[in-house]
């Protein structure tokens, strides 16, 4: 499953390359071929909504201004007839007739009237239907009214569908026909065109009119008396709305669909090509877009006309017959253009369609173009791709042969020349890879017949404690019957109690964490790495529990960790040496009890010149009381050998309280000054002839804890060494002083000095530079022990035929060394 | 109803011509005039007072706000002023004002008429109204006056003589399509106010 999800990577990989080039050229070719298409429609169809929505609102505000203008003229064409003498003498008659009318008496004669009418009373009928005024109203509306410039146009005589005439009470007064209603007072049309007698001309709203089975709207004009004072009748109109306006308005037609309708503000078609008249708009929400007091167009939701497209839509107000309309009955009247969207938009969809479908071509084109030309750039890369793959696994194959043309050609060359040179390459690799083996296998060699001829032990073990190397010596030493011990743990090997191994591992973990590539305490240390001080068994002592040293198999090893850098990749392994130390130590046990012993010689016979004055002295006076018979001056001598005898016992003392303390010394409070100047005494004692000025500066110190035997033969080593030094005389310097909680003990002196080359080696055992007998080179390697056990340290200082310093530092009071258990 | 625009008498001569009138008035065949009145007022004076408000109004009107409003941009005055969102044009403040006073009922009634209205209605109804306008064409400052009637109603009227005051007035009506006249000039009578108060028993 692996494999096979690895290789369907690989395999689109492979595909990339093909797809990327396609995609660019996609995105190169056809991406702005989309989009400019793309703004081309959205710009087009702006532009075209534009300039239709302007022409639109041109035609409403036009085709209003004309109904306008049609309307107006069939107002003062009526008008003709509100002036006309004989109807206004005759309406005036009758207002002045019904002014004789008493107020109770005029309803009834109303009624009474209106019934003859109902019941076509023939006299009444012939009377409102034949008279003069009738014939004036034929006149009009025939056509044969002669007035100069105002000729009636055949339309509106075939639109009107009635007209009559009423007096100032509302009574019929001449009718065209019989199917007027007699009494009009109550009618709207009659009070909006006689308005309380001032008059004012009326437009009523279109609505279903039975009589006539058609839609109709009244026009009604006020007849005014001859002075134009008052309203003295009115005349009435009835135009079938369809008839009247669809000359003005069916005309106007552009395109299959568009056209202009004639609505009021409630969305009633007066009149439209399209809808039947009387008919409301499809959509309601249309209406207050359509029908402001001022023209315009608008994008609408809908057309009006049943459809749901988005359309544009031009409109405009008749204003001035709307000023009538709204003064009549609140409503004002719109024209309205609109074209269908299909056909509106329709070139430039068509026009989008075509450029989708050349651009779809195009696009495909590109594509079929890229594949191709990507499949031409892709195939010798991928054959690069593959020769590279097999270089890379070190198939070195035969090579590639590309005829490009191109940079892809020169990197096929490229490759073919890198093959070449890696294939050299790789062959002289291989022989120094044979050669640096053969280096490797004889460094190993040689490191394990070093480690193996080494006859100490050394070990390697892993971070996990495990065995991984053990050499010659410490198999021999260690592993019982040449066992098997490769991989087993180190503790094992070594069977320790439990605080050891503890001890051990922390060593170890710490040499791990490579802190301890030097020991725990970097001072104590310090003299082992200078003074080179292998022998001294206490150089670790005081660091405390830290003493580098185990019993293995009843046998004493000093040890040391070093680490092994680690192969790569590998956690670094740490190596133990180990150094078998159970003679050697015996050895040194011996050595310093010797050296002991001969400081001790270097004292007795100190003690012996000491005694030897004395004693000749009490031999003279013990030889003088023989002789003598004075009693008075045996006494006399005898007082003198009691002194002399004193003064020995006190040597006596001095000599055995040193010499009993000295290995089972406590430490004691030690006056360092009176430690010195005894010591001194003692030394100079042994070179009594000394031509040796010695000079004492010596500070106030406090006390030391320490053994004071010991010290006293550490500063008898040193002062020792300063005499012997000044075998020509010179002069010793002597001097303490307390600095940095520190006692500073300086002795110098104006001797040979010691050779630079010799410096290093001074504390060094058996270094000595004396002759045969006079010293065992082990004087200075005690002081030095003594004086590092106490916590101190010892430099020398020398210029050859100046004289050596020798300069003692002992810490006063916290760094208390430890006991030990080591003598 | 009733078109024509222009202005008639100026402040100045309004006393003379009540002078006039009242010389006048005595050998004019006025039932009221000529009886010596024993109360009220003649409607002679009543029109007078009535045409000099009318004529105030309009000039303040004309002069003070028209003027005005389209020297500051305001707002214009023009024939279609309702659906226009504009003023109305001094005359057909004229004829809203009448309308409103014709309205109230109160049976006083003015018109603005003339002998070359842009729009008929506005023409003379009577033909003493058409002689009145030529009177007052001749000689615009003797108002004419006379008992009218319609049927058996009677009515004084009183004709005014409406001379062009401002230039606007002769540039339109010399401009208009419909104007039968184009040639006014600056003080020309271009029609009259016509009053007319019921005389009731």
């Amino acid at each position: 499953m692996e494999a096979a999800k690895v290789s369907t990577k690989s395999e689109k990989r492979k595909k990339g390359l093909t797809r990327k080039l396609i995609l660019s050229m996609l995105l190169v070719g056809a991406l702005p071929l989309v989009i400019g298409l793309l703004l081309a429609f959205f710009q087009g169809t702006q532009e075209i909504r534009e300039v239709s929505g302007t022409s639109f609102e041109a035609l409403a505000t036009e085709t209003a201004r004309k109904l306008d203008l049609v309307v107006a003229d069939e107002l003062s064409r009526t008008a003709l007839l509100a002036i006309n003498t004989h109807i206004i003498q005759l309406l005036e008659t009758r207002r002045d007739a019904l002014s004789e009318v008493k107020k109770n008496a005029l309803a009834p004669l109303l009624q009474q009237e209106n019934e003859a009418w109902t019941n076509k009373d023939s006299d009444l009928l012939s009377k409102i239907s034949e008279g003069p005024i009738v014939q004036e109203l034929l006149r009009h509306v025939g056509g044969t009214y002669l007035d100069a410039g105002f000729p009636v146009p055949v339309i509106t005589r075939s639109t009107t569908r009635s007209l009559y005439i009423t007096d100032s009470a509302g009574r019929l007064v001449a009718s065209l026909d019989d199917k007027a209603p007699y009494l009009n007072a109550g009618e709207n049309w009659w009070k909006g065109a006689f308005h309380n007698g001032v008059g004012q001309p009326y437009i009523g709203p279109i609505q279903f009119d039975a009589q006539y089975q058609t839609y109709t709207f009244t026009l009604a004009l006020p007849i005014m008396d001859s002075l134009r004072y008052e309203a003295i009748g009115v005349l009435r109109r009835i135009y079938d709305a369809k008839e009247f306006f669809a000359p003005s308005i069916d005309i106007i037609r552009f395109g299959k669909t568009g056209h202009v309708m004639l609505i009021d503000s409630r969305g009633v078609v007066l009149s439209c090509p399209i809808l039947p008249t009387g008919t409301s708009l499809s959509d309601h929400t249309l209406i207050p877009l359509v029908t402001p007091m001022h023209p315009g167009w608008t994008p609408a939701p809908s057309d009006g006309h049943g459809g749901q497209a988005t359309s544009i839509i031009g409109f405009a107000p008749l204003s001035n017959t709307s000023r009538i309309t709204q003064s009549s009955n609140g409503l004002s009247w719109h024209m309205f253009v609109w074209q269908s969207s299909e056909e509106l938009f329709g070139p430039i969809q068509h026009f989008f369609k075509w450029t989708a479908a050349f651009g779809l071509l195009g696009v495909g084109l590109l594509v079929t173009l890229g594949y191709l030309a990507a499949h031409r750039i892709a195939a010798p890369i991928r054959q690069l791709q593959e020769a590279a793959r097999r270089i890379g696994h070190g198939e070195f194959q035969e090579p590639i042969l590309l005829s490009t043309g191109d940079e892809i050609e020169e990197l096929a060359e490229e490759v073919n020349r890198m093959n070449q040179q890696l294939a050299s390459q790789f062959a002289g690799l291989e022989s120094q890879v044979e050669l640096k083996t053969q280096e490797v296998k004889y460094l190993q060699e040689s490191t394990t017949q070093i480690l193996d001829s080494v006859p100490d032990p050394v070990i390697m073990i892993g971070p996990q404690e495990q065995i991984e190397y053990l050499n010659q010596a410490s198999k021999e030493a260690l592993v019982p019957n040449n066992g098997k011990v490769a991989g087993t743990s180190l503790f094992q090997l070594f069977q320790l109690d439990p605080p050891t191994q503890e001890k051990l591992r922390r060593e170890i973990r710490l040499v791990q964490s490579s802190v301890f590539t030097t020991p725990t305490d970097a001072k104590p240390d310090q003299p082992i790495k200078k003074l080179h001080d292998p022998l001294s068994p206490t150089s670790l002592d005081h660091s405390g529990g830290d003493r580098r040293e185990l019993r293995l198999n009843q046998r004493t090893y000093r040890y040391r960790w070093f680490a092994i850098p680690a192969p790569p990749g590998k956690e670094p392994g740490i190596g133990l040496v180990l150094r078998d130390i159970t003679e050697e130590s015996l050895l040194q046990d011996q050595l310093i009890q010797g050296e002991k012993m001969a400081s001790l010689g270097v004292l007795s016979a100190g003690i012996g010149h000491e005694l030897n004055n004395p004693l000749v002295g009490v031999i003279g006076l013990g030889e003088a009381i023989q002789d003598e018979t004075d009693p008075e001056h045996i006494k006399e001598y005898a007082r003198g050998i009691v002194q002399h005898g004193k003064r020995m016992a006190s040597v006596v003392r001095d000599f055995t309280g040193q010499v009993g303390k000295q290995f089972s010394e406590a430490k004691t409070l030690v006056n360092i000054n009176e430690q010195l100047e005894r010591t001194l005494t003692a030394v100079q004692a042994v070179f009594p002839s000394s031509p040796v000025e010695v000079n004492t500066r010596l500070a106030p110190l406090p006390p030391l804890p320490a053994k004071s035997f010991e010290l006293g033969q550490a500063f008898t080593n040193v002062i020792t060494n300063a005499f012997q030094a000044m075998k020509d005389g010179g002069t010793l310097e002597i001097a303490t002083a307390v600095l940095d909680n520190e006692i500073h003990i300086t002795i110098r002196d104006t001797g040979k000095g010691i050779e630079p080359t010799h410096l290093p080696k001074v504390f060094d055992p058996f270094f000595t530079t004396k002759g045969q007998g006079e010293g065992s080179g082990l004087g200075l390697t005690v002081a030095h022990r003594i004086i590092t056990k106490l916590g101190g340290q010892i430099r020398l200082d020398s210029e050859k035929n100046q004289g050596t310093v020798c300069l003692i530092i002992l810490p006063i009071t916290s760094n208390k060394p430890m006991e030990h258990k080591e003598a | 109803m009733r078109m024509k625009r222009r202005h008639p008498a100026v402040a100045q001569r309004r006393i003379l011509s009540l002078l006039a009138i009242l010389m006048l008035s005595s050998s004019l065949p006025l039932e009221a005039a000529t009886d010596p009145p024993p109360k009220g007022i003649s409607p002679a004076k009543v029109a007078d007072y009535l045409h000099a408000i009318v004529e105030a109004d309009r000039k303040v009107y004309t002069t003070q706000i028209v003027k005005r409003m389209q020297e500051q941009g305001v707002v214009l005055a023009r024939e279609d002023w309702e659906s226009k969102n504009a003023i109305p044009l001094p005359a057909q403040f004229l004829h809203y004002s009448s309308k409103i006073v014709a309205e109230s009922g109160s049976g006083i009634r003015f018109r603005l008429i003339s002998l070359w209205p842009i729009y008929l209605r506005n023409g003379p109804a009577t033909e003493f109204e058409r002689k009145a306008l030529e009177q007052l064409n001749a000689n615009p400052d003797v108002p004419q006056r006379e008992i009218v009637s319609t049927g058996k109603k009677q009515f004084f009227q009183a004709v005014y003589a409406d001379q062009a005051i401002s230039s606007s007035c002769i540039t339109c009506h010399n401009s208009h399509p419909l104007s039968p006249k184009r040639d006014f000039k600056m003080g020309d009578v271009m029609g009259g106010v016509v009053i007319t108060i019921p005389l009731e028993d």
